[in-house]
Order: C-alpha cells, then sequence, then structure tokens
C-alpha cells in the first residue's frame, strides 16, 4: 500500500501529455480510483453472494457477512464517486455529468446501498430484517446489472471516460509498463485492503451481537 | 395438467377479485393514487404558466408524475393485509406463486386505471399528445408491466416494516432506474414522432426487464411471504 502510494506520486503521469485533457498530474487520482470503484462493485458482490448463502441456509453468520460487505461497500463506493467528480472537475470541466453512465452506476449503487440500511432500520425482528435485506439485494443486484452492462451497450455515446488509459477500443492493453506495474500493486493492494477491513467488520458486528443478546 | 393449469388461473383471479372488492369498499389505493397524480399534474402546470417545454422534457415530467403516483399506492396491496391482519389466513388459502400473481395483476388494473387517469390530463394540461401512438401504448404497457411485477415484492417486503411509505420508495427507485430510462427514452420518441427502429433498444431492454424482474421475484417470493 506505501508503495503504490509513494509509486503513484513520484512516477510519470500515466497519461501523456498529448492527450490529457486537463492537467496531466490530474490522471495520477487513476491509480486509486480505478481499485477503489473495484471495490466497491466487490464488496457489493460479496454481499450478493451471502445474501444468497443466507436463503439457502438461514444461519445468521451469512447476514452478518453480508451487513459488513454492504457497509464498507458504502464507504468505497463514497469515496469512489468523491475521487471520481473531483476528476471530472479537473478534467471534463464539471464535478457531475448525468450523461456519464459509469457516474450513474456508482450513484446508484451508493443509493442501493443507502435504501439497504434504511431497510434494515425500519425491521425490528432480527429474522425478518435478515431475509428482507437479502431478498432486497438479489433484487438489487439484478437490476444494477441491467443498467450496468446493457445500458451503455444500447447508448453507446454515453460513457466519456478516458478509454485509452486501460484497454482501447479492440480491448487491448495500453498501459505502458510502468503504469501496469503500479496499477496492478494498487488493484492488490486495495483488494487486500478491503478482505482485512472485511474480517475486522465480520468480527466487530459478531462481538456487537453477541453483546447485545446478553 | 391442464386441469391445475385452469384451477391455477383460477385461484388467481379469486385473488384478483378478493382485492378488488376490498378496494371498492374503501377505494383508499385508488383515492391516493388518482389524487396524486392530479395534484402534481396541476402543481407542474401551473408553475410552468405560460413556458412551453420541449418534448424530451415532457416525456420525462410525464414519467416522474407516473413513478410518484405510482409509488403512493402499490404498497397497499399487502399494507393492507398487514394492518388487516388477514394475511395468515391468505397464507393458508392459496401458494406463493398464486398470492404473487394476484397481487400483481391487481396492480396492473391499478396502474392502468391510473394512465387511462393521467393520459387524458396530460393532454389537456401541457397540450401536447403523442404523435404515435401505437409506439406510446406499446411503451406504456411494457413498462406497466415492469412497474407491477418489480413492485409486488418490495411492497411485500415493506409490510413487515415500521415506516412504509417512504422505505417503498427508496426502495423501488433504485430497482426501477433501468426501467425508468427505458421509458423515457420510448415516451419521448414517441412524442416526437419517431419510428419503431428508434426505440427497438430500448423496448428490448424493457421486456428483457420485465421477463427478469418477474421470474426472480416468483424465486424469491416465498422467502418474503413464508416468513
Amino acid at each position: 500500500m506505501t508503495a503504490v502510494i509513494i509509486m503513484a506520486f513520484t512516477m510519470p503521469s500515466p497519461m501523456s501529455s498529448e492527450f490529457s485533457l486537463g492537467p496531466v498530474d490530474a490522471y495520477r487520482i487513476f491509480y486509486f480510483h480505478v481499485p477503489v470503484a473495484w471495490v466497491a462493485v466487490l464488496a457489493y458482490m460479496v454481499a450478493m453472494i451471502q445474501s444468497i448463502r443466507y436463503l439457502r441456509t438461514k444461519d445468521i453468520i451469512f447476514d452478518i457477512k453480508a451487513v459488513s460487505a454492504n457497509r464498507l461497500g458504502l464507504l468505497f463506493s463514497l469515496m469512489a464517486v468523491i475521487t471520481g467528480s473531483i476528476f471530472a472537475k479537473l478534467t471534463w470541466g464539471e464535478f457531475w455529468n448525468w450523461s456519464e453512465i459509469r457516474e450513474v452506476s456508482i450513484f446508484i449503487l451508493l443509493v442501493i446501498y443507502g435504501a439497504y440500511f434504511a431497510l434494515r432500520s425500519a425491521l425490528p425482528d432480527r429474522e425478518v430484517r435478515a431475509t428482507m435485506s437479502a431478498v432486497m439485494t438479489i433484487i438489487f443486484a439484478v437490476s444494477a446489472l441491467f443498467l450496468i452492462f446493457i445500458l451503455p451497450r444500447i447508448y453507446p455515446a454515453f460513457s466519456q471516460h478516458p478509454t485509452d488509459s486501460i484497454v482501447d477500443e479492440q480491448g487491448r492493453l495500453t498501459m505502458s509498463p510502468m503504469v501496469l506495474v503500479i496499477f496492478s500493486l494498487s488493484m492488490i493492494a486495495f483488494t487486500a485492503l478491503f478482505a482485512w477491513m472485511y474480517s475486522l467488520t465480520v468480527r466487530l458486528e459478531r462481538f456487537g451481537r453477541k453483546v447485545i443478546s446478553r | 395438467m391442464p386441469t391445475t393449469s385452469v384451477n391455477w388461473a383460477v385461484r388467481v383471479w379469486a385473488v384478483v377479485r378478493k382485492d378488488l372488492t376490498t378496494e371498492f369498499r374503501t377505494r383508499y389505493a385508488f383515492n391516493a393514487v388518482v389524487m396524486f397524480a392530479v395534484v402534481t399534474l396541476t402543481m407542474i402546470s401551473l408553475s410552468l404558466g405560460l413556458n412551453e417545454p420541449s418534448k424530451p422534457v415532457l416525456a420525462s415530467l410525464f414519467w416522474v408524475v407516473f413513478f410518484f403516483a405510482a409509488m403512493s399506492g402499490l404498497a397497499q396491496v399487502f399494507v393492507r393485509e398487514e394492518e388487516a391482519g388477514t394475511a395468515p389466513i391468505l397464507k393458508l388459502s392459496s401458494s406463493g406463486s398464486v398470492i404473487f400473481f394476484g397481487k400483481m395483476l391487481f396492480n396492473l388494473l391499478l396502474l392502468t386505471i391510473l394512465a387511462v387517469v393521467i393520459i387524458p390530463l396530460f393532454i389537456v394540461f401541457f397540450e401536447t399528445a403523442p404523435a404515435n401512438w401505437p409506439l406510446f401504448l406499446v411503451g406504456l404497457l411494457s413498462a406497466l408491466i415492469g412497474l407491477a411485477g418489480s413492485t409486488t415484492i418490495i411492497a411485500a417486503i415493506i409490510s413487515k416494516a415500521t415506516v412504509k411509505g417512504a422505505l417503498f420508495t427508496v426502495l423501488s427507485f433504485p430497482a426501477l432506474m433501468p426501467l425508468l430510462v427505458a421509458a423515457v427514452e420510448i415516451t419521448s420518441v414517441s412524442f416526437v414522432g419517431g419510428g419503431f427502429e428508434e426505440i427497438l433498444a430500448p423496448l428490448q431492454l424493457l421486456v428483457a426487464f420485465d421477463v427478469v424482474m418477474i421470474t426472480l421475484s416468483v424465486m424469491l417470493f416465498d422467502f418474503v411471504w413464508r416468513l
């Protein structure tokens, strides 16, 4: 993690100046923004898997795991929105643009996390709460799939993310070796960070429930 | 097998009829939905004054009014059962899929009535009729099926919650987002007067969404209902 942070600021910017839309250094945020957004999506996938497992087994531990994943997902999607809109202001000139599908997607993810916790707070009974939020997680996931994977294919002009920064139109990797190294390190570091935070949150939730049940 | 599927349809219809009867006694959901639609339409029309919004703006206004009006009444199907304490008897009387489709059909009827009320008012207030009616109706119908199909299970979920009304909208919005985007697109094309090939992609999305959401709801409904 430390190595990633040092390298992200000392190595040359991932974007060459002739293609850059704003200050070249702004593109350094790419090393943080993309992994954070990836973790936000990863957290939701974990939550969905745990929700399905809860519905199959009715074991409360899977509900605890699903809540923990969703907590972290809320945090990471908030960070992805913030880092993304700083970048958007510097390069595209505005903090927010609704015609950009990936911004819409991350925003919907944020709304989904918000709705999830709103639902949980309104259900007093433990078993009812666990089942209802598991069902809702699955419904949201399917709906989000439609939004994230199908809408951009219907409206092709929807995205203005820098397509040439990771893959070009033909799907080939276009990163220079140095950028690739830092970027993959960062992806690994953030995923590991998520795994660590996730296990901590699960333990915290379990202790919390034990204290309450006593 | 034919006798069982006929039997199944009869049972679904019985649930719809039961809900229609209770609805006619109080007309609660109907009044809420229609009054909400009238109030919001009047407010938009008043505040616009003499300004004339463009047709794509009108299409999105149409769906904003429709979405929120629908949200004010669709949850009633299950909230009513919980409040009257009739849910356990309903659980005994039929299987989950029968209840689900019965409630969904009732909501679909409610939405159709809402559409019948909103569309003439919309035409009167904003002096815009869809330039391409068949296109408008095809889009509307598939959006209504999707709306009823995906909100029925959410209504069942929130009927157990302590705060009901606001939560229903909060939960429905992210789930319905793809449907609303596609519906606004189709309505906007039909207002401007485009051809069928322009709505092909959003219509495919809409139909796929309907099928997937209804299937998913039927699969998950028993978890919510038999709790």
